[in-house]
């Protein structure tokens, strides 16, 4: 299946390249060749792409299909060219852009491919993984079948036991009702005798109630006796009973009296007060008269104060007026102050301008400029006169710092000038001093071979001397002369020795101190060494001593030693424990996997029936809770929430809202209230229940009949 | 002057056998107070006035009579040097302690020696189970610094003989053992005034 359509998928990627190739006539063979390979295989198609590629490189070789090394290619090229007309360039062109195209597609066609490809792949894996779920899916619905099957057989036993049990159930019934008919006959037949027994006991008893009735007639007697006595004893009683009613009469009388008593009294005390009061009224009364008796004279007085008031209101009007007036004015005032002033001002100015100009023209007269023009002009002039004047200075300034800046320059130049004659100097130095070493080796090498010029003649003469055969006095001056000749020499060694002593000497003197600390160091490291090496010696010594016992002797012990035996035993174990792995690994091969399945299958079922088990102990619980706390909210009024750790909230049956509610806390001594919005609502109940009687429990019972009295009261008034 | 001779008097071979039985003696209770065996398979013996251990094991107790026989005969012919008890991890074969017995030999008594005609010793015979007392106290002393050996542990005794001593049957050359980074401690010695025991230990220094 993948693979047709992998081919069929091919095709249409294929499709455009065919497009591409037909529309080149030349690469007619290439092409079919090509067109041949494309329906094959994915192989294929790359050959063909690559053919594509080379039809791209050979461009103008097309007319030759056989494929040659590339000089040989471009040798048939040459002659294809004389053969065929060689392409256009715009044909070329076309073919570029094509060829571009068909990469692009190519390109393009592959990414598809293996676009469809990872398709292909997930979609497998998708249905490997569908396939999976569905086996597991199987196995569990197998499971479960098994599971039904177990089941039923179980109900199956379960029926076979209760009929058997109802058969027997019958069997006892017959029974019983065999007993039960023979316990009937006995009872009958005890029923006739007690018949019989009950017979006598009446006879007996006739006799008895005869005797009994005598009693009773004595007895009579006795109770009238007993009656009489309890008669009088009753009229006492009553008599008894009245005079208890008297005192307590007479006690009700005195409470009676005595409340009357402080009626009275208080009333006596409020007449008292009335009474004060009275009096104050009196004295009040009698003021007022007298304040009647002086109403005509106010009344006059009233008169003339009225028209007094009217001419201080004209009064007050023209008043106002004139105070208006005054502001008016004032403002005026204020508003011309400033004016004046200026105008004091500008008088002031203006003299001194005038004085000024008078100076001005003064000033202009002595400078012989009548008008002002003239002074304008001689202004200008000045003016000309002085910017020249300031073009001049800044080019002069300008000129300036060229100056200072070549001076800097110069100076430098002087300084390096100066660096590089002192390193002239220097290098004078050493060649003066080299000069003079020269010079003083020149004389040292002239003398030397001076003295050798000399020894040189002495032996030449001493030779001619020789040769002329000459002896006696001669020999002896000649002997002197060179004996001095030789001094001399002699005395020039010496100098040259001297010389070379007192230039070499201090050199000497400093490389032999630089050997010495050099010597020193290595010495002393040296020392370093020593004792290291003398302390490994020691060591070895003692190493050595340890070990010369060793090869004087030769070591023995007994064959079977404890050892020996010991490793052998750990060898038997190991051997064994290796074997006894070997075997139970093949066990484990052959036949450990289906006992091992066969458990994992027992775990498993006992793991769910132990998770059923669970399950239901869990939905057990969650239904018991709930019944419990549903029965403790009917009983007690109160639904009890927990809302975290050793929090409560409780909210009342009877509560108006759900924001009514209280919150608890468990303390480590005793149960505690928190503090909320709808308990500082309840004061007078905190107060009395909590905080008197300490009694959480009172409370909201107490709250619960508040409550409740109220809500069954809203419902009376919405009845009503 | 004759009995005081008779009394003091020791002959090489009792020299030796008394060399022989500290040698058993140090070597069982070794073997006790490094529980190399259970402790439960020894039995205490009065020995040197202080009770010692000594193994019930018919293997050990065999392996104990044939060593010591052969190496009484060596140590009357001069031949031993030393005899070294070794105790070994099973599983690697790796040395743990070393317990060297050093036999030096001596002149004993020159004089006496003369008269017998053959070397004897004339050191008291007290005096020498004195010193040897002193050893054992020693060795059951030695707990306190070994370490503790914690793996599956046996023992060889090696003996050092000279060169030209022959093999007998049942005995073969064995290769001498080193300790890495060995700690030695070397107890008190003994002589019978012809033979110089030294006892040495050395333990493998742990890390």
């Amino acid at each position: 299946m993948a693979k047709e359509s992998d081919m069929s998928l091919f095709n249409d990627v294929l499709e455009p390249f065919r497009r591409v190739i037909n529309t080149n006539p030349p690469k007619d063979k290439l092409s079919t060749a090509s067109k041949l390979n494309f329906s094959d295989s994915n192989q294929s198609i790359k050959e063909g792409i690559t053919n594509l590629f080379s039809i791209g490189k050979r461009k103008s070789s097309l007319g030759i299909g056989d494929v040659t090394t590339p000089e040989k290619r471009m040798r048939t090229e040459s002659s294809s060219n004389a053969t065929s007309a060689p392409p256009s360039p715009w044909e070329t062109k076309r073919l570029k852009i094509d060829l571009i195209a068909a990469k692009a597609q190519i390109t393009k066609l592959e990414a598809r491919v293996n676009h469809q490809h990872t398709i292909r792949k997930e979609m497998q894996i998708l249905f490997e993984e569908e396939k999976a779920s569905l086996v597991e899916q199987h196995k569990r619905d197998e499971r479960a079948l098994s599971d039904m099957e177990d089941r039923l057989q179980v109900i199956r036993r379960r029926e076979q036991e209760l009929r058997d049990e109802f058969n027997e159930a019958i069997k006892e019934q017959h029974e019983a009702k065999a007993n039960w008919d023979r316990e009937k006959n006995e009872l009958f037949k005890q029923i006739a005798e007690l018949k019989d027994k009950l017979l006598e006991s009446n006879v007996s008893s006739k006799d008895q109630l005869s005797e009994m009735k005598k009693d009773m007639d004595e007895l009579l007697q006795a109770l009238e006796g007993a009656q009489s006595e309890v008669e009088i004893l009753k009229k006492e009683v009553t008599k008894q009973t009245s005079r208890a009613e008297q005192c307590v009469s007479l006690k009700n009388q005195l409470e009676k009296q005595t409340f009357e008593l402080q009626q009275v009294t208080s009333k006596l005390k409020e007449l008292e007060y009335e009474r004060d009061s009275y009096k104050d009224w009196q004295q009040q009364a009698k003021t007022a008269q007298k304040r009647l008796s002086n109403m005509a004279e106010l009344e006059k007085e009233v008169v003339r104060l009225r028209a007094t008031e009217r001419s201080l209101r004209d009064a007050v009007c023209n008043k106002l007026l004139l105070e208006e007036q005054v502001h008016q004015l004032n403002s005026r005032l204020e508003v011309l102050q400033p004016v004046q002033q200026e105008l004091h001002e500008a008088k002031v100015k203006i003299a001194s301008l005038e004085a000024s100009l008078e100076e001005w023209k003064s000033s202009a007269r002595n400078h012989g400029v009548e008008s002002a023009r003239a002074l304008s002009s001689a202004l200008e002039s000045a003016l000309t006169s002085q910017l020249a004047a300031t073009a001049g200075c800044s080019q002069a300034q300008s000129q300036l710092a060229q100056i200072t800046e070549e001076i800097a320059t110069v100076k430098y130049e002087r300084d390096k000038a100066a660096a590089k004659l002192n390193d002239l100097l220097t290098v004078r130095k050493n060649q003066e001093s080299l000069i003079h070493r020269l010079q003083k080796r020149l004389l040292l090498v002239s003398r030397e071979r001076d003295s050798y010029r000399q020894q040189l003649d002495c032996y030449e003469k001493e030779l001619s001397v020789t040769l002329c055969g000459e002896s006696g006095a001669g020999s002896a001056a000649l002997l002197s002369a060179r004996v001095e000749q030789l001094e001399k020499a002699l005395q020039g060694y010496r100098d040259l020795v001297a010389t070379h002593d007192h230039t070499t000497h201090t050199k000497l003197v400093d490389t032999l101190r630089a050997e010495v600390t050099k010597w020193r160091e290595e010495a002393e490291s040296l020392r370093r060494d020593v004792q290291k090496l003398r302390a490994q010696r020691d060591n070895l010594q003692v190493h050595m001593e340890r070990l010369d016992t060793a090869p004087k002797t030769k070591v023995l012990h007994l064959t079977d030693n404890p050892a020996a035996v010991a490793q052998k035993q750990v060898q038997q174990d190991l051997e064994a424990a290796q074997e006894e792995i070997k075997r139970l690994k093949a066990a484990l091969r052959e036949g450990g996997s289906r006992d091992v399945s066969e458990e994992t299958q027992k775990l498993r079922q006992q793991l769910e029936s132990r998770d059923i088990k669970l399950k239901r102990m869990k939905e057990e619980f969650t239904s018991s809770a709930q019944e419990y706390r549903d029965v403790c909210y009917m009983l007690l009024g109160y639904k009890i929430d927990r809302t975290g750790h050793k929090n409560y909230r409780l909210s009342n049956m009877y509560a108006e809202s759900a924001d009514e509610y209280l919150t608890f806390t468990l303390c480590d001594d005793g149960i505690e209230m928190v503090h909320t919005e709808y308990s500082a609502s309840l004061g007078e109940l905190v107060e009395l229940h909590l905080h008197q009687h300490r009694s959480i429990p009172v409370f909201l019972s107490a709250l619960t009949c508040d409550l409740f009295t109220r809500t069954t009261m809203q419902h009376e008034v919405e009845d009503c | 002057m004759s009995q005081q001779q008779t009394k003091n008097c020791i002959t090489l071979r009792g020299s030796a056998q008394i060399i022989c039985e500290y040698l058993k003696f140090a070597i069982n209770s070794v073997l006790f107070q490094r529980g190399l065996y259970p402790p439960e398979t020894f039995k205490a013996e009065q020995q040197y006035g202080i009770t010692l251990l000594l193994s019930e094991d018919p293997q050990i107790k065999s392996f104990l009579t044939n060593l010591l026989t052969q190496s009484e005969e060596w140590i009357v012919n001069k031949k031993v040097s030393k005899l070294s008890l070794i105790i070994l991890n099973v599983a690697n074969k790796e040395v743990l302690e070393c317990w060297d017995f050093n036999v030096q030999y001596e002149d004993g008594d020159i004089t006496l020696s003369k008269e017998k005609n053959e070397t004897v010793g004339s050191k008291d015979l007290k005096k020498i189970q004195q010193e040897i007392r002193d050893v054992m106290l020693q060795v059951a002393a030695t707990i306190s610094y070994l370490p503790f050996l914690d793996c599956r542990c046996s023992f060889d005794v090696l003996i050092h003989a000279k060169t030209d001593c022959d093999i007998p049957e049942k005995w073969a050359e064995a290769e001498p053992v080193a300790i890495a980074n060995a700690q030695n401690v070397q107890l008190k010695s003994f002589t019978t005034s012809l033979h110089k025991m030294e006892t040495v230990v050395s333990y493998k220094l742990s890390d």
